[in-house]
C-alpha cells in the first residue's frame, strides 16, 4: 500500500506501526533499511516492541484444551529444529519478512489441531464436525522475525539456510523419533490395554506423530454427548485415523470404551480404551481406514464386543 | 550435555524455584521436550488469550497457538536473551502469527470491523485468572487514559483487532499518514508512562 495523497513521510515515522504488526511487506522492507542504518531506530523499535508486549500481557489468559498440549508434544519428535543464526550475521539491511508472510499462516506447521469444536461466533465456518482440510507442507521454517531491534535476523538467508530449509520439508526420521514420542504422554491419560504397555504405547505414539506428519492429514471436531471435545485426525493415504477427546469421564471396571470403523459394510471394531477421566484420552484406530468411513466410540462390556450394544457417545465422519 | 542433565521430570531433586523461562527456552534449543511441555505450561495461556483477542474463534485461535508453539520448538536457538525476556519473544511471535493469520485469511477479513473497536476495557470482560494479569491490566488501562482519542483508538485498532494501517485508517476515516504518526505517537506515550525503556 502506497500512500496516495500524502507527502513522504520519514521511515522513522513506521516505528508505532512496524512494532504493532500493522506494516505491510514493502512498508516493513522500508523501515527495515531505516533500522539498519539507525542505532537510535533500533533503540526505538525494541522500546516499542516492548511498550506492544506491554498490551499483550495485559489481555486475560485462556486455558487451551488439554487435547492441544498432548498433540503438540506428539509432533516434537517429528520437528526438527533450527541451529542458532550463524555468526556473524548477515550484515546490510534486514530482508524483509514478506517471503515469511507468504508462506505466512501455512509455515512450519503440521495442520492437526485439536482445536474445540465450540461453536465459531463470527467466522462463517459451520460449528462442528467441521473437516479441515490439511494444509501441507510442514516445512519452509519461517525465519524467526528479530523482535528487538528488528535489524533483520529475518534473514531468509544463505545458501546454507535455505537448504536446511529444504532439508526441513522431509523429516524422514519421524518414525524413528516417534517412538521416543511415547514416552511424551504424560499430560494425557493413555490406557490402551492390549500388549506389553510398553510396546503398544510406543506403537500408538508412532501411529498419532504419522497421521500429524502426513500431508494429507485432516481433521474433523465434534463433542460427545456429554459435551467433551472431541477430535478425529487421519489421513486417507496412510488409512490410519485417531481419536482424541477431553476429559472423557473414567469407565467403571466392567467397561471400556471400543472404536469402531463404520460403513456400507456395518461397523468393524477398531479397538478399546480406557479414560482416567482427565486429561486427554485418545487412541490410534486398529486396522485400516477408508475414505468415508465413519468413526464411533461406544461404551461395551470389558475387553470389547463384536458389534456395537450401545449407542455411540460420538461419531465423525471422515 | 550439562544443560540437558538437568532436567530430570521424574526425580526428586527438582529444583525449589521453578524454572525461569529464558532456563526452559535455552534447555528446548538443545531438544528437550519435558523443558517445552513445562514452558508451554507456562505461557500457553498468556499466547491463545492473546490469539484469541485477535482471532475471537477459538478453534482457528488454538490452531494458530499450535503454529507459534511449534515455532518455538523449531527455533529457540535462535533467541537471544541478551535481546529481550523470553515472554517478549514469545508474545511478539504470538502476535504476529495472530496477526498473519488474519491477513491470509478470508475468515479474517470477514471478521465483523466492531470487533476491533471495541474497547481494551469491553476486551477484558472476564475477570482475570492472576492478580499479575490484573494489575498489568490496570496499568495498561491506566496508561491508555494519556492518550489521545485517537491515538487510543488507533492503537486499540492495531494491536488489539489485527488491522493494518491502512485499514485503520479507513475505519477511522483518517489519511493514512495521519495513522502511522498516531501510532507511533500513541506507542511512544504509552512507553513512556508503563516505563517500558531499554
Amino acid at each position: 500500500m502506497t500512500d496516495r495523497n500524502e507527502r513522504e513521510l520519514h521511515p522513522a515515522d513506521l516505528a508505532g506501526a512496524y512494532a504493532l504488526h500493522a506494516l505491510d511487506a514493502t512498508d516493513v522492507a522500508a523501515f527495515e533499511a531505516h533500522l539498519a542504518e539507525s542505532e537510535q531506530a533500533r533503540i526505538e523499535a525494541a522500546e516499542l516492541n516492548d511498550t506492544a508486549v506491554a498490551l499483550g500481557l495485559a489481555v486475560a489468559p485462556v486455558q487451551p484444551s488439554a487435547a492441544l498440549k498432548a498433540n503438540l508434544m506428539s509432533m516434537l519428535a517429528s520437528t526438527p529444529q533450527l541451529p542458532p543464526v550463524p555468526a556473524p550475521r548477515a550484515a546490510g539491511p534486514a530482508t524483509t519478512d514478506a517471503p515469511a508472510s507468504v508462506s505466512g499462516a501455512t509455515s512450519v506447521v503440521a495442520p492437526v489441531t485439536p482445536a474445540a469444536a465450540e461453536p465459531t461466533e463470527v467466522s462463517g465456518e459451520a460449528p462442528t464436525a467441521q473437516v479441515d482440510t490439511a494444509r501441507t507442507d510442514p516445512a519452509a521454517p519461517r525465519p524467526v522475525a528479530d523482535i528487538r531491534s528488528g535489524t533483520g535476523s529475518t534473514s531468509p538467508g544463505s545458501a546454507a539456510e535455505r537448504a536446511q530449509a529444504r532439508w526441513f520439508k522431509r523429516p524422514a526420521q519421524f518414525l524413528l523419533a516417534a517412538a521416543a514420542a511415547a514416552a511424551l504422554f504424560v499430560g494425557g491419560t493413555f490406557l490402551g490395554q492390549t500388549l506389553n504397555t510398553n510396546q503398544f504405547e510406543s506403537q500408538q505414539a508412532a501411529g498419532l506423530a504419522q497421521i500429524n506428519a502426513a500431508d494429507d492429514a485432516q481433521r474433523a471436531a465434534t463433542t460427545t454427548a456429554d459435551g467433551q471435545e472431541a477430535t478425529l485426525v487421519w489421513s486417507n493415504k496412510l488409512g490410519i485415523s485417531a481419536v482424541l477427546v477431553d476429559n472423557l469421564p473414567a469407565l467403571p471396571s466392567n467397561q471400556d470404551y471400543q472404536l469402531w470403523y463404520i460403513n456400507a459394510e456395518g461397523a468393524v471394531p477398531a479397538g478399546t480404551f480406557d479414560s482416567s477421566g482427565d486429561g486427554t484420552a485418545w487412541r490410534v484406530l486398529d486396522g485400516t481406514m477408508h475414505a468415508g468411513d465413519q468413526v464411533g466410540v461406544t461404551v461395551e462390556p470389558n475387553g470389547g464386543s463384536d458389534q456395537p450394544t450401545s449407542n455411540p457417545i460420538v461419531a465423525f465422519q471422515s | 550435555m550439562l544443560d540437558l542433565m538437568t532436567v530430570d521430570p521424574a526425580g526428586d531433586f527438582a529444583s525449589v524455584a521453578p524454572a525461569t523461562k529464558e532456563e526452559l527456552l535455552a534447555r528446548v534449543a538443545h531438544g528437550d521436550q519435558s523443558a517445552f511441555g513445562e514452558l508451554y505450561d507456562q505461557i500457553a495461556p498468556r499466547v491463545l488469550g492473546l490469539v484469541k483477542r485477535l482471532l475471537v474463534d477459538h478453534a482457528q485461535s488454538e490452531e494458530v497457538t499450535q503454529e507459534i508453539f511449534l515455532e518455538i520448538w523449531q527455533s529457540a536457538a535462535r533467541y537471544e536473551q541478551s535481546r529481550g525476556g523470553a515472554s517478549t519473544w514469545i508474545l511478539t511471535m504470538a502476535h504476529r502469527r495472530a496477526v498473519d493469520r488474519i491477513r491470509s485469511s478470508q475468515a479474517g477479513r470477514d471478521r465483523d470491523t466492531k470487533i476491533g473497536i471495541r474497547d481494551l476495557a469491553v476486551a477484558y470482560d472476564h475477570v482475570a485468572e492472576t492478580v499479575e494479569v490484573r494489575l498489568e491490566h490496570e496499568r495498561v488501562e491506566k496508561a491508555m487514559t494519556r492518550l489521545t482519542e485517537l491515538q487510543r483508538q488507533a492503537v486499540s485498532l492495531a494491536y488489539y483487532g489485527g488491522f493494518s494501517h491502512s485499514e485503520v485508517a479507513d475505519m477511522l476515516h483518517i489519511p493514512l499518514g495521519t495513522v502511522k504518526t498516531r501510532l507511533r505517537d500513541g506507542l511512544i506515550r504509552l512507553r513512556d508512562e508503563l516505563g517500558v525503556a531499554s
